[in-house]
């Protein structure tokens, strides 16, 4: 019964990438602003006969139902075309750029949970005390900035005046590193090159602290409410009054239960940390998506668009996927709707 | 307890599943080397970093429309001609050129230039290199597509090889921008594109430059290059000759300003282009760090829509001019670093004409000529009006020149006009602009050749659709005389000549004033202070071939 | 006349009525007061948010600068501490205005912005939450499969998307900010509705005869705009960086509205050289933000402890 529910759920994923597809097709089509215009930029001498070129290239001349058709067709043999403005395959720049982003997304998820863990917890358990009180508004300062500006003061605190950290980059020159798999951390234990495997995790503690930030915020207090919740509940109090050492209701019973909406919110967290992150990869100068997609919206290049737009609907649906499977699990009592 | 635990590393487990499901397990890289091949100790040590502010779009050198691209190009790549920091046109690759007429030019090589794989570069690989550009869909890759760069010479209609070492050149008339526009075409090899291709060839350029191709991370956020041990030396006429002094150079691109500042601050990166004009003075006053400016090549102004009231009135155009603080704008904005434009054209332009001088800063002038025009504040709201109605006035610009847009309108609102700063996207307002619709514009036309084809087509000539006359024009500015003369300077060869004929022209756009003609800033960078014979181009672009790095 | 007595009698029941619902509420008030006097941090964010909301009222009566003409002459002038001129107590940004004038007028437009932003949100989430959620129907598959679509897209790349495809402005902004903004509204209402409306007053109410429109507006909203309340407050802060991550990437407000996002990133260039044009902007956002949060989070305690948020 429940593995067709959980078929079910994932069959309906596939109207919504189609949706998202169509959507993102028409939108950047009809925006305001033409791509070869863009690609010409200021220079030089173009003739009629060049635009015209590079319009009938990209199909752009055709009308829009012959576009998408065109689009659909490719799309469905896991074509997403070239793009216009870098001259590759859609699919081949994302999955240079998917691991860096990724890899950030992992650093931005560790620290929030590192942070927002225990700040939850001992929020809730001292309910209402002064601690819980400092821990919660550090809390809510990550989600109070600007991520831009956390960065760059980031920076200046930590690169610039107290040169503990670097700026910029995913990792230092110099430091002998091979690529394998584009996940630095990860090719540099494969590798066994400890400075490279060092570098690359000095490189992501800013960017992870700037991205991972208001992410902490958000679980930390989900945890606390769901926390303060199930300490008030009735088999809590019954456990306490068999005289269960209260550390061990704590973690036994109440911290058990409250993970489950704290899933839930991580797992909604996940897509946007894969989906918020141009700005902190502009500051940080991180290869990413979330650059490629920002200077491919302003380049209106179209096919890059599409593929990074819909590679993170794909990611923000299979974790609510996901998440909602993992909470079916942890919690028979409630039914999938 | 212990069965909480693993339910918890299970959900981080599948947390994790979900991102490397959408990798691939190998990402493949069809441009660049998959593997980042970094130097080791001994080659680091003499290695330059040189952030860039947008990554280079292909290392190919007939596939690209940018500036970035040309920058990293041309450390590998060199073409016929090179140009110096000031503009100077050097023989490189060429040995002599010869005009035989007006549409003929004669070329002899230099022998015993090596590409980077050691094969000496000939007749062969020239004419294979402008034809490559010249003839339809020659590039292959990914698509047959036709070079993007054919537009830059336009009028090359044919390349012979007349020997080993020598080749002519067809135009379809005289050019006289000529030599200016072939330094932006590099030389590639013939034999080793046709045997592995443009895909093969991007992954692995090859050229006769200063420096050899060594990796590129994707989207070439970094591209690492290495002295080439074989080089022939250079230009003879630009000093010094020799092989290149680093051994290494690394281009990054780190796209926001203060990140790109803390990073040369924090001696990650050795040379930063595009310098924040509010960071000059910092950074000059920081003694590891020095600044240096070359002549800008991007002149701002802000056209005036000359079809639309208030502006179809030549008095109030001046006015605009007039009511500009130039002086004070180049002070406070640019630190100084930056020149009043005194008139249509560059100060720094070949053809500059030198009776012209910038509208001085004088609002009584202003106020005057607006009153001839009609406008007057009549009913002491300290805006001006004419027939009831105030002036006001959308300056429209990108968010890039904010500061500058906000000084000028501040100025205006000084003197009673009702001036507000409004930013777009380019695309998107520059079909409204050539459409005639928006009021004014402020932004900027580059233009490194210094020759004044290049903004006079494009910004003073009337437009003309689907040719490159008034493709920039923005004013919706036409005017009978100077079109004619701007078609004349295009195919005089004759210097007094030109001079004399965009001598008139600029008088006119002058007097007729179809945009507030306001500065011109100089290219500001900075590098670290081990940093030694580095001097930033005008055209912006990186030559590394004399850097040295003191350790 | 006959009729005159009863006129004047049903009067005075009705300012009997109004004046037992003004007590009740004002009770309620006070409750709600006193409840909050246990939320100290709930409290301080409540103050400062009434600060800021003063600011922004009176923003005329309390500066003495003009916010948007500028003299590049007084460009980047220290703060008092550092200058010791009270003229620009906190320092003048690179076009010569004085910080504190643009920050107090830039309440106005950071609360604006906020407000309205989530309000229409709300007015939509809530209109079509309750729709989908109390008829069900075709209706409802078709909101809630527009949601989720809608959901799937990052919120940054959806508002630059709407900004291109819309163009700059102020009005604008708002719509991109909107167009994805009411889905968390419309799912939590949605949800709501759906288990309210199986519970026994809601029947009670049926039985007793009510009409679809008197039971939702009487018996069920108010039960769960207590919800959408709290979410509401949650999301103005984000909706305020929102803005300033827009700026920061090129699609900013245009200078003639103050707004802080717009005045952090424009003023991170010269951080350097005057560290405070950006800083206290930013600090500006930080502390309305902490405010409104912390007191949504104390709302949340006080009106609804089940409330999960989803973020």
């Amino acid at each position: 019964m429940r593995s067709i529910k959980i078929l079910e759920r994932v069959l309906a994923t596939i109207p919504i990438m189609f949706g998202v597809a169509i959507i993102v097709f028409f939108f950047i089509r009809l925006t305001p602003g033409d791509p070869v215009d863009i690609m010409m930029g200021q220079g030089g001498a173009i003739s009629a006969g060049e635009l015209d070129r590079l319009r009938e290239e990209f199909h752009l001349n055709e009308p829009l139902h012959i576009q998408l058709w065109y689009f659909l067709r490719d799309a469905a043999r896991g074509d997403l075309g070239y793009s216009y403005v870098l001259k590759q395959p859609v699919t081949s720049l994302i999955a240079e750029r998917l691991p860096a982003t990724i890899e950030l997304a992992v650093g931005a998820l560790l620290f929030s949970l590192v942070i927002a863990l225990p700040i939850g917890v001992i929020s809730a358990v001292r309910q209402n005390s002064w601690l819980d009180r400092l821990s919660m508004s550090t809390a809510f300062l990550g989600i109070s900035m600007p991520g831009f500006w956390l960065g760059i003061i980031l920076i200046l605190l930590f690169s610039v005046q107290l040169r503990w950290l670097p700026v910029q980059g995913r990792i230092s020159l110099g430091t002998g590193f091979q690529e394998r798999t584009g996940y630095f951390v990860l090719d540099s234990l494969l590798t066994g090159n400890f400075a490279a495997l060092k570098s690359s995790l000095l490189h992501l503690v800013l960017p992870s602290i700037t991205l991972g930030a208001p992410v902490a915020a958000v679980i930390a207090r989900v945890l606390r409410s769901s926390m303060l919740e199930t300490l008030r509940s009735d088999y809590v109090t019954l456990a306490r009054s068999k005289g269960v050492a209260e550390s061990w209701v704590v973690i036994k019973h109440a911290l058990r239960n409250a993970m489950i909406p704290t899933i839930t919110v991580v797992g909604l967290q996940v897509g946007i940390l894969l989906g918020g992150n141009m700005v902190i990869e502009t500051v940080f100068g991180w290869p990413g998506l979330g650059r490629m997609v920002v200077k491919a919206i302003f380049d209106r290049d179209f096919p890059l668009i599409q593929g990074t737009v819909m590679i993170y609907a794909f990611t923000f649906v299979m974790a609510n996927l996901i998440v909602d499977v993992l909470y079916t699990y942890l919690n028979p009592r409630i039914r999938m709707q | 307890m212990a069965r909480f635990n693993y339910r918890i590393i299970t959900v981080l487990l599948l947390i994790t599943f979900v991102f490397s499901a959408c990798a691939p397990s190998t990402p493949s890289t069809p441009v660049v080397s998959a593997t980042s091949v970094a130097p080791t100790a001994e080659q680091a040590s003499g290695t330059i970093v040189i952030a860039l502010a947008a990554a280079p779009v292909s290392l190919d050198p007939a596939d690209h429309r940018s500036r970035e691209s040309e920058t990293v190009i041309r450390n590998m790549f060199d073409g016929l001609v090179t140009r110096d920091a000031t503009n100077g046109v050097h023989l490189e690759l060429a040995e002599s050129m010869d005009w035989a007429d007006e549409q003929t030019l004669n070329i002899e090589l230099r022998e015993g230039v090596k590409f980077h794989d050691g094969t000496e570069m000939t007749a062969d690989d020239v004419v294979f290199t402008f034809e490559r550009i010249i003839n339809e869909n020659q590039i292959e890759y990914p698509e047959a597509h036709t070079s993007p760069r054919k537009g830059l010479i336009a009028p090359l209609e044919s390349i012979e090889k007349t020997g080993d070492y020598s080749v002519t050149m067809h135009f379809s008339g005289p050019w006289p921008p000529a030599m200016q526009l072939l330094v932006h075409q590099q030389i590639v090899p013939k034999a080793y594109i046709e045997e592995v291709g443009t895909e093969g060839f991007i992954a692995k350029p090859i050229g006769t430059g200063p420096f050899r191709f060594v990796s590129a991370q994707p989207g070439f956020e970094e591209v690492v290059l290495e002295r080439f041990e074989d080089y022939y030396g250079g230009s003879p006429e630009l000093t010094p000759v020799g092989k290149a002094c680093a051994g290494q150079v690394v281009f990054r691109v780190i796209p926001e300003a203060s990140t790109r500042v803390s990073a040369l601050l924090a001696g990650e990166v050795d040379i930063i282009t595009n310098v924040p004009q509010d960071l000059i003075e910092t950074l000059s006053a920081n003694e590891n760090v020095q600044v240096k400016t070359a002549a800008g090549t991007q002149p701002k102004w802000i056209e005036l829509n000359v079809n639309m009231a208030p502006f179809d009135d030549v008095n109030v155009r001046k006015a605009l001019n007039y009511a500009v603080d130039k002086d004070l704008i180049i002070e406070q904005i640019y630190g100084g670093r930056a020149v009043a434009l005194p008139g249509p054209l560059s100060p720094y332009n070949s053809f500059v004409n030198k009776s012209l001088s910038p509208y001085p800063y004088d609002t009584d002038m202003a106020l005057d000529l607006l009153s001839q025009a009609g406008w007057a504040d009549t009913d002491g709201d300290s805006i001006l009006d004419k027939d009831g109605q105030p002036f006001a006035m959308t300056i429209d610009t990108l968010e890039e020149w904010r500061s500058l847009a906000e000084a000028v309108a501040d100025m205006y609102r000084a003197i009673g006009i009702d001036a507000n700063v409004r930013f777009w996207e380019y695309s998107v307002v520059r079909d409204q602009l050539l459409a005639g619709e928006r009021q004014a514009y402020l932004d900027d036309w580059g233009d490194s050749a210094f020759d004044p084809v290049g903004h006079f087509e494009a910004k003073w000539h009337g437009f003309v659709a689907d040719t490159p006359f008034g493709r920039g024009n923005f004013s919706t500015y036409n005017n009978e005389r100077v079109n004619e003369l701007i078609e004349q300077g295009e195919t005089t060869g004759d210097t007094a000549a030109r001079q004399a004929i965009y001598d008139e022209a600029q008088q006119i756009v002058y007097d007729e004033a179809p945009a507030v003609f306001l500065i011109l800033p100089e290219e500001v960078e900075a590098a670290s202070a081990s940093i030694t014979n580095w001097t930033p181009a005008s055209d912006s672009r990186e030559n590394m071939h004399d850097v040295c790095k003191t350790e | 006349m006959e009729t005159g007595p009863d006129i004047r009698s049903a009067l005075q029941d009705q300012i009997y009525i109004w004046r037992i619902r003004l007590e009740l509420w004002w009770g309620n008030f006070k409750n709600f007061l006193r409840e909050l006097s246990a939320h100290p941090l709930a409290m301080v964010g409540g103050v400062v948010l009434v600060l800021y909301l003063l600011s922004a009222l009176f923003a005329d009566q309390i500066t003495v600068h003009n916010p948007i003409q500028g003299n590049l002459r007084l460009r980047h002038i220290a703060p008092v501490w550092q200058a010791g001129d009270w003229t620009y107590p906190l320092g003048t940004d690179s076009q010569g205005r004085d910080l504190l004038t643009r920050i107090v007028y830039g309440a106005r437009i950071s609360l604006i912005v906020g407000f309205l932003s989530v309000g229409i949100s709300v007015i939509v989430g809530v209109l079509l939450g309750t729709l989908a959620g109390y008829f069900g129907g075709r209706f409802d598959s078709l909101v809630s499969r527009l949601a989720d679509l809608l959901l799937a897209f990052p919120f940054l790349i959806f508002a630059i998307g709407v900004m291109a495809f819309l163009g700059p402005g102020f009005t604008n902004l708002i719509l991109a900010l909107t167009f994805k903004g009411w889905v968390e509204f419309f799912r939590l209402v949605r949800g709501e509705m759906l288990a309210e409306k199986t519970k026994e007053y809601v029947e009670a109410a049926r039985v007793t005869g009510q009409g679809h429109l008197a039971i939702i507006m009487k018996e069920i909203l108010p039960n769960i705009i207590q919800s959408v309340f709290v979410l509401g407050t949650l999301r103005m802060g984000y909706m305020i960086i929102t803005e300033a991550s827009l700026s920061f990437l090129g699609l900013g407000l245009p200078p003639n509205i103050p707004a802080w996002g717009s005045m952090v990133a424009t003023g991170r260039d010269s951080i350097l050289v005057a560290w405070w044009v950006s800083t206290f902007p930013g600090l500006a956002i930080l502390f309305l933000v902490m405010a409104i949060n912390l007191f949504g989070e104390g709302l949340r305690d006080i009106l609804d402890p089940r409330l999960k948020l989803e973020g």
